[in-house]
This record gives structure tokens, sequence and C-alpha cells, in this order.
């Protein structure tokens, strides 16, 4: 019945991933196979792996048990050329913020392979489409939130790569970027690229996502399209579907608690 | 971006590092982007315009070689004992092992501890051993301008005055050193970091960087003084305990290859000091997967601080503080002066001088003065010194990493925005003055008895009404903790000089007084009524 799974073939490959810190295990026994041209909204509560996961996939962490195969290689194997294939937008908006855009843009090109000229060309017209153009010879520094964003999403597409690694890609860009870099994503996936989507923004994760893969306390809880979470589960929507599976059902009653202290006060005794 | 000229004297080893099997181009890309950054390591908030870049674009670093040129002087004294080598070269080892440790450890931190390498550079196709190839020769570029400034001039004099021979020993050994450093440096943070957390490394570098410019500063002092040393006879045996005094290693060597002397001991020496380097190389290599592992750390915050009970603290704002805003000012200012490290980095020195040069100037009147005459005589006055540091703290007082926070200032209901300055300066004097005021004391009272304790108490009285004054001339109505450090330039330069006038002026007053049949407890008294006057009314 999956359709999904008949889009292409596999990209990447999870099998039995484990992964501890210290006497803290953080990943247990993960499964997961991603299929050409898919996106996946990879979403899960704070502290639940998702980061690590992703991290182990660049190569970030490199002592875990399992096994896990990218393009058809063991990226355990120590060869670092298929990054040169993957783009990443991490959460915190690491830059080297004493450099231009143009300078930043075009050594990642570098790092990427491409010749310098033709990653200035390439940069100068995405960032003129993300309106960004005439802060291109500025320092990063003086950026605001949302164009240092639009900074990181450029530097993650300039080598064209296949597989993307998002970590919240939206945050800080106002709502006319967010639909553009939505589109984007869509018509990326259309072309054949892969998509790895994070965030905790559960109603754009409904919305972009083909299949919605789940973690919890360092485990799979879920992995499947939004129609199929919604038959297995009573609730609507994802945020519900979500809540009900990491067994969270406390938000009436801490929010009741939250706004009763917010109004009592010490003395009168009400608490 | 610019090209570097240090990079053309990189390329010479091209062929030995694609041999390493390092990606020599992107190496070079890396390198050239680092070093561009670090041209503007002073944040540019201010000049975000192009034209104004380039002529900002001149490294502060290499601005300030000079000083560790001046630094490299004190080194050359000891180059002109004749009778033997152990000794003095290990003193001059010793003195360049601290300096560059030292400076390694508070300036290219940054460069081993970046933890945006882990997501902008780790995350591309490009094998880690060409990242770390990078760090390694971006540190070692820095630290060849540093060791060639301390170490020209006593490399040139040594050639003249030991020959050629000692010249090319010392030189080689310099390199054997540099090496020893960089790795033992990178190898030390990876022990800290296996045990603590990232702030606690962050902390350990701050007072490290403290500790150097203290270091600096009474090295002029030796500077001055070592030329004097010449005539003393120096001359050690090795001990078998020699060997954890790294410096001592060095000195063996040049005992070995210039003179007849050989001994087991000083061949072991010699060995350690060839072979450690290289040694310590190959451990770094082997260690190099588990530091990045715990460079994670320092992106992690710290664990939960143990909550210190706060008790006198609150009881001393109690009584001093004269209402809830003032006191809540009182505790904000307190823990930002604890917490800041930028602020402790450009304050905590100038505590170190207010400690240490009053005896210094004591001591040097003990070479004119017997120590009777200087115990009954008025030298005590230096205590003063503690009160030379109160301006540039007040003036430092206004900045702050986090000046952006300032918005309660304006976006709270705060009553009377001067209850900030009263908490604040209260703050300052009970936790930061009164500590190094009372250690400076004891110390001189140890020097020239009780008897000068009202003495002490007046200096007090008149440092108190000194901090409003400053408070007033220097910061007029500037807030605390308010503008960006980047903003601490030279333009109050001539307000701080002009408090030091005051300053003047005042031990003047303080000096005639003490002339006067109790003189002095009059101007106590009259102390005490303008600082109750001042502290409730200027304020």
């Amino acid at each position: 019945m999956n359709i999904i799974e008949s889009a292409g073939k596999p990209i990447l490959e999870i099998k039995n991933l484990s992964k501890d810190f210290g006497n803290n295990r953080v990943l247990t026994g993960i499964d997961l196979t991603v299929y050409e041209g898919e996106i996946i909204g990879y979403i899960g509560p704070n502290g639940a792996g998702k980061s690590t996961t992703v991290k182990i996939m660049l190569g970030l962490i490199d002592d875990y048990n399992g096994q896990i195969t990218i393009f058809g290689e063991n990226i355990a194997a120590g060869d670092q050329t298929y990054k040169k294939r993957i783009g990443y937008v991490p959460e915190t908006a690491d830059l080297y913020e004493n450099l231009t855009a143009q300078e930043y843009l075009v050594f990642i090109g570098e790092l990427y392979g491409m010749e310098a000229e033709e990653a200035d060309w390439k940069a100068l017209k995405l960032v003129r489409l993300f309106e960004i153009d005439n802060v291109y010879h500025t320092r990063i520094a003086s950026f605001s939130k949302g164009m240092k964003q639009k900074v990181l999403i450029i530097s993650s597409l300039l080598h064209n790569p296949d597989l993307l690694f998002l970590d919240e890609p939206l945050s800080g860009l106002d709502a006319n970027s967010v639909m553009v870099v939505k589109e984007i994503l869509a018509q990326l996936a259309a072309q054949g690229k892969t998509i790895f989507y994070s965030s905790h923004i559960m109603d754009v994760v409904e919305k972009i996502s083909h299949r919605i893969v789940l973690l919890s306390e360092g485990k799979l809880v879920a992995d499947g399209s939004f129609e199929e979470l919604k038959q297995q589960n009573i609730e609507g929507s994802l945020e519900e579907i979500f809540n009900q599976l990491t067994g969270f059902d406390r938000h009436k009653q801490i929010a009741e608690e939250f706004t009763a202290i917010v109004q009592g006060d010490r003395k009168n005794g009400q608490l | 971006m610019g090209n570097f000229n240090i990079l053309k004297v990189v390329d010479r080893g091209k062929g030995l590092f694609t041999k390493l099997g390092i990606d020599y181009p992107v190496m070079r890309t890396i390198l050239q982007v680092k070093l561009t950054m670090d041209r503007r390591r002073i944040p540019t908030i201010l000049d975000n315009n192009r034209s104004k870049n380039k002529k900002g674009d001149a490294n502060q670093f290499l601005k300030s070689l000079w000083v560790y040129g001046f630094i490299g002087l004190v080194l050359v004294p000891f180059l002109f004992f004749t009778e033997s080598y152990l000794f003095p070269m290990s003193i001059v080892f010793g003195i360049l092992m601290f300096m560059l440790m030292t400076s390694m450890i508070s300036d290219f931190s940054q460069v081993l501890l970046d933890v945006r390498d882990k997501s902008i550079l780790h995350t591309r196709p490009i094998n880690k051993r060409t990242i770390n190839a990078a760090k390694i020769v971006h540190v070692g570029i820095y630290m060849f301008y540093l060791t060639a400034a301390i170490t020209a001039v006593p490399l040139a004099v040594s050639a003249f005055v030991r020959g050629i021979g000692f010249f090319f020993t010392f030189l080689g050994l310099i390199i054997l050193m540099n090496m020893l450093i960089i790795v033992m440096t990178a190898l030390l943070y990876l022990l800290i970091l296996r045990f603590f957390d990232g702030e606690k490394l962050k902390d350990i570098i701050n007072y490290v960087q403290i500790l150097l410019s203290v270091a600096i500063v009474v090295g002029y002092q030796l500077v001055i003084r070592s030329f004097e040393l010449i005539d003393f006879e120096l001359f050690f045996t090795p001990q078998w305990w020699h060997v954890f005094l790294p410096p001592v290693w060095y000195g063996a060597v040049f005992e070995l290859l210039l003179t007849t002397n050989i001994s087991g001991i000083l061949v072991l020496f010699a060995a350690m000091a060839i072979l450690l380097p290289f040694l310590s190389i190959y451990i770094y290599i082997q260690s190099i997967p588990a530091f990045e592992r715990n460079l994670e750390k320092l992106l992690n915050h710290a664990a939960p601080k143990k909550k210190r009970s706060a008790f006198f603290c609150k009881r001393i704002a109690q009584m001093i503080c004269s209402d809830k805003e003032e006191r809540a000012f009182y505790h904000f200012a307190r823990l930002m002066m604890k917490n800041e490290r930028q602020f402790k980095l450009k304050v905590y020195p100038t505590f170190g001088f207010s400690l240490i040069f009053p005896f210094i100037m004591i001591f040097n009147e003990l070479r004119m003065s017997s120590w009777e005459e200087i115990s009954s005589g008025k030298s005590y006055m230096w205590v003063y010194f503690a009160a030379l540091m109160i301006s540039t703290i007040i003036m430092m007082l206004r900045y702050s990493e986090n000046a952006k926070g300032a918005w309660i200032y304006k976006g709270l209901p705060i009553h009377n925005i001067k209850s900030l300055s009263r908490g604040t300066l209260k703050a300052f004097m009970i936790h930061m003055y009164l500590p190094v005021f009372s250690i400076l004391s004891l110390a001189l009272m140890l020097v020239f008895s009780v008897s000068i304790l009202f003495d002490l108490i007046v200096v007090f009285l008149a440092s108190s009404v000194y901090v409003i004054v400053c408070f007033k001339l220097i910061n007029g109505d500037k807030l605390f903790f308010s503008e960006p450090f980047e903003m601490a330039q030279q333009q109050d330069t001539a307000k701080v000089i002009a408090s030091f006038f005051l300053l003047g002026a005042m031990v003047g007053i303080h000096f005639l007084v003490s002339f006067l049949n109790y003189g002095i407890y009059g101007y106590g008294a009259l102390l005490l009524a303008i600082n109750l006057l001042l502290w409730k009314k200027a304020l």
C-alpha cells in the first residue's frame, strides 16, 4: 500500500542504530530507510535524540552502534565524499560572522569543491531572490535572525545536494519568506531530492512532509504518512498525535497551575 | 578577503602536507578565511560600511607584538653568563615557556576551541585530517610571530656573544619547545574537558589571561632590574628531580653540546628535550577523536551550580540600601561583576597592580634608606594605589558583554533609575574595593605596625568620596552595564587622567593634615560627613 516506497530507490538506510553518552542511552535500535524524493518530517520532544541522529549521519559523532548507509556507502568507512551530496542547515545559526555573506558563501562553495567564481555567481543570484543582495558584501554579524537564516539556507543548497538535513530551517523568517522556502522544498522533492526536516512546529511538518517519523526517548514510535498516523490514532491533528504518542496529556493541568501561580501571591496563601 | 604573505611561506610545505594525506588547497582556503576573520577580531557592530572595513582590516594581534619584543629583552642578560650554560639557559627557557604557554592559552584558545567549526567544517566533504591540520597550522602561524617577537633580539645577541654554534642550538630548541607547548596546551584542554564542562574551561582561560596581564606588567619591572643581576654568580648542579622542570631539559642540551661536561642525568634531560615534543605530537594525534568528542561539551551549558546561600550579601544589602529597588540593583551589579568574564579580564589585573605596586615602591626606597627609617616613615601612603584603580573600574562598569540586556532599564517600570548607580557603586565598594583594600592594609600594617590603622580608615573614607566624584566626572548620566565592550575606546582617557590628578591632590591633603596635631581625626570626621552627604544627595 505504500505509495512512497515506489517513488524511488533508497538514499539513506539506518540499521539498528544505538548511541550512548556515558551511561545515558540516547538512541535505541533505530531502523529507518529513506527513499529518493521523500520529505521526512523528523519530530520528537526535546532531548528525544533527533539532533544526535542527524549529527551521526553527518559524521559529527562517530562512536555509535549500528550501521548507516548513505548513497549506498557505509559512512563509518571514513570516506568523507558522501558529504558532497548533502546540504545541512543547523538549528543554531552557526556562521563565521566576521565574514561578509559573499565571503562566507564562496568559502562554503569551495569546501564543496566548487570553483570560487561559480559559487559567487550562484550565490549572488540566490541572494537576489531572497532579497538580501543589498547586504551581500556586509558582515554577517550585523544581520537579523532571518537574514542569517537565509544565508544558511543558501549555503546548504549552493552545491545542488541530493540529500538535505534541515533543522528548524524556517526560524526567524517572515511569513512571505516561509512560503517561498516551503515551495522550494516541495519543488526540490519533486525533482528527486530527499529532505530530512526536523522541527517543533507541527502544522508545518503536517503540511509539507510525505512521511512523518516520530522519535521519543531514543526510540522510533511512529513512522508513516500523516494519513496513516491519523488512522492509527484517534486524535485529529499532528500536534495531538504527537502528544498522544509521547504520552503527554497534562498540558491543561500544567497550564492551570501556571496561571494560578501567576495570579496568586504568597501572603494571601492561595497556593 | 586579503592575501597573506605568511600563506606563501606555508605553501612551501605543500608537498609535505599532501604526503600526510592533507587536501592542501582546502586547507589553504580554510586558513585564508580564518586569518581574514582574525584581522576582524574587533567586532564591527558599528561599521558595516565596506570601505571602512578595509581600513579596519589590520590584525590587532600583530600590532601588539612589540610588547612581547620588549619582554624578550629580559632574556638578554642571561646570555652573558659564560661560566655555565645549564642554569642561565634553564632560566631563559623557563621565562620563554611561561610567556608562550600563557599567551597560547589566552590568545589562541579561540582557535583551538572554536565550536562553530563543528557544524561549519565537519559537515562538509573534507577529511578530518585536513581540518585538524588547518587548526594546528593556524595556531602555529601565531606562535611563529609571537616567538619571533620575543626571541629575535636574544637570538641576534647570542650569535654575537656566544657564537654561531650556540645560535643554532638556541634556534633549534626554540622550535622544539614551541611544538611541545602547542601540543601540551591542546592536551591540557583535553584533560580539563574530560573532567569539567565548557564553562569551567572558559573560567580557567579567563584566569590565565588575567595572570598573563599581571605578569607582563611585573615583567616590565623585572626587565629593568634584571640587568643588575649580571654580577650574581649563578650555578647549580642537576638533581634527579629537575626532570620535572622542562626548562632544565633545554639547559642540559646546551651544557652537553657546548661544554665537555657529560653525565648520565644531562643526557637524560637532553633526550627529554628532543624526544618529548615528538612523543607528545604522537599522543595528540591519537587523542584527536577524544578531543573532538569532548569539544561538544563546550556547547552544553554548565550543570546547575550549587546554590550558595547569599545570607551575608542579603544582610549587607539590607543595611546599606535604602529601598527595594536599590537592593535589587545591588545584587544585580554584584552578580554582573562576579560573572562577566570580559569585565574580570579588564579589571582584575588592576587589583594585582594595586596590591603589588605599593610594595615595589617601598622596596625601591629600601635601597636608599634603612628598614627602620621606612617603617617609621609615611610610605604607607602608597596605599592610595588601591584607589587609583577606582576611576578605570567605574568606567568599565559602563560596559557589558550583554549590553543589549540593558533594555530593562527603559522597558520596566523603574521608579528611579538612580537606584542603579547607587546600588552598583555600593556593590563595587563592598564586594570589590573593600576586599582588595583590606588585604593591602593588612600587609602594610605588618610593615608599619597597627598605628597606621586610623590613617587607613581615613584613606578608605577618602576613596569612598573619590568613587562618587569619579562616577560624576567620568560616567555622567551614562547607565551601568549598558554599552558593549567594543565601545570602550580611548575617548575618556582625558577624564581618567584628570581623576588621577584629583587623587594626587587628595593624597597631598592627607599628607599635609597628618602634620597637624589631631589633624587626621578632624580630616576623618570631615570626610565622614561629606560621605554621608554625597551618598545621600549626590546620587
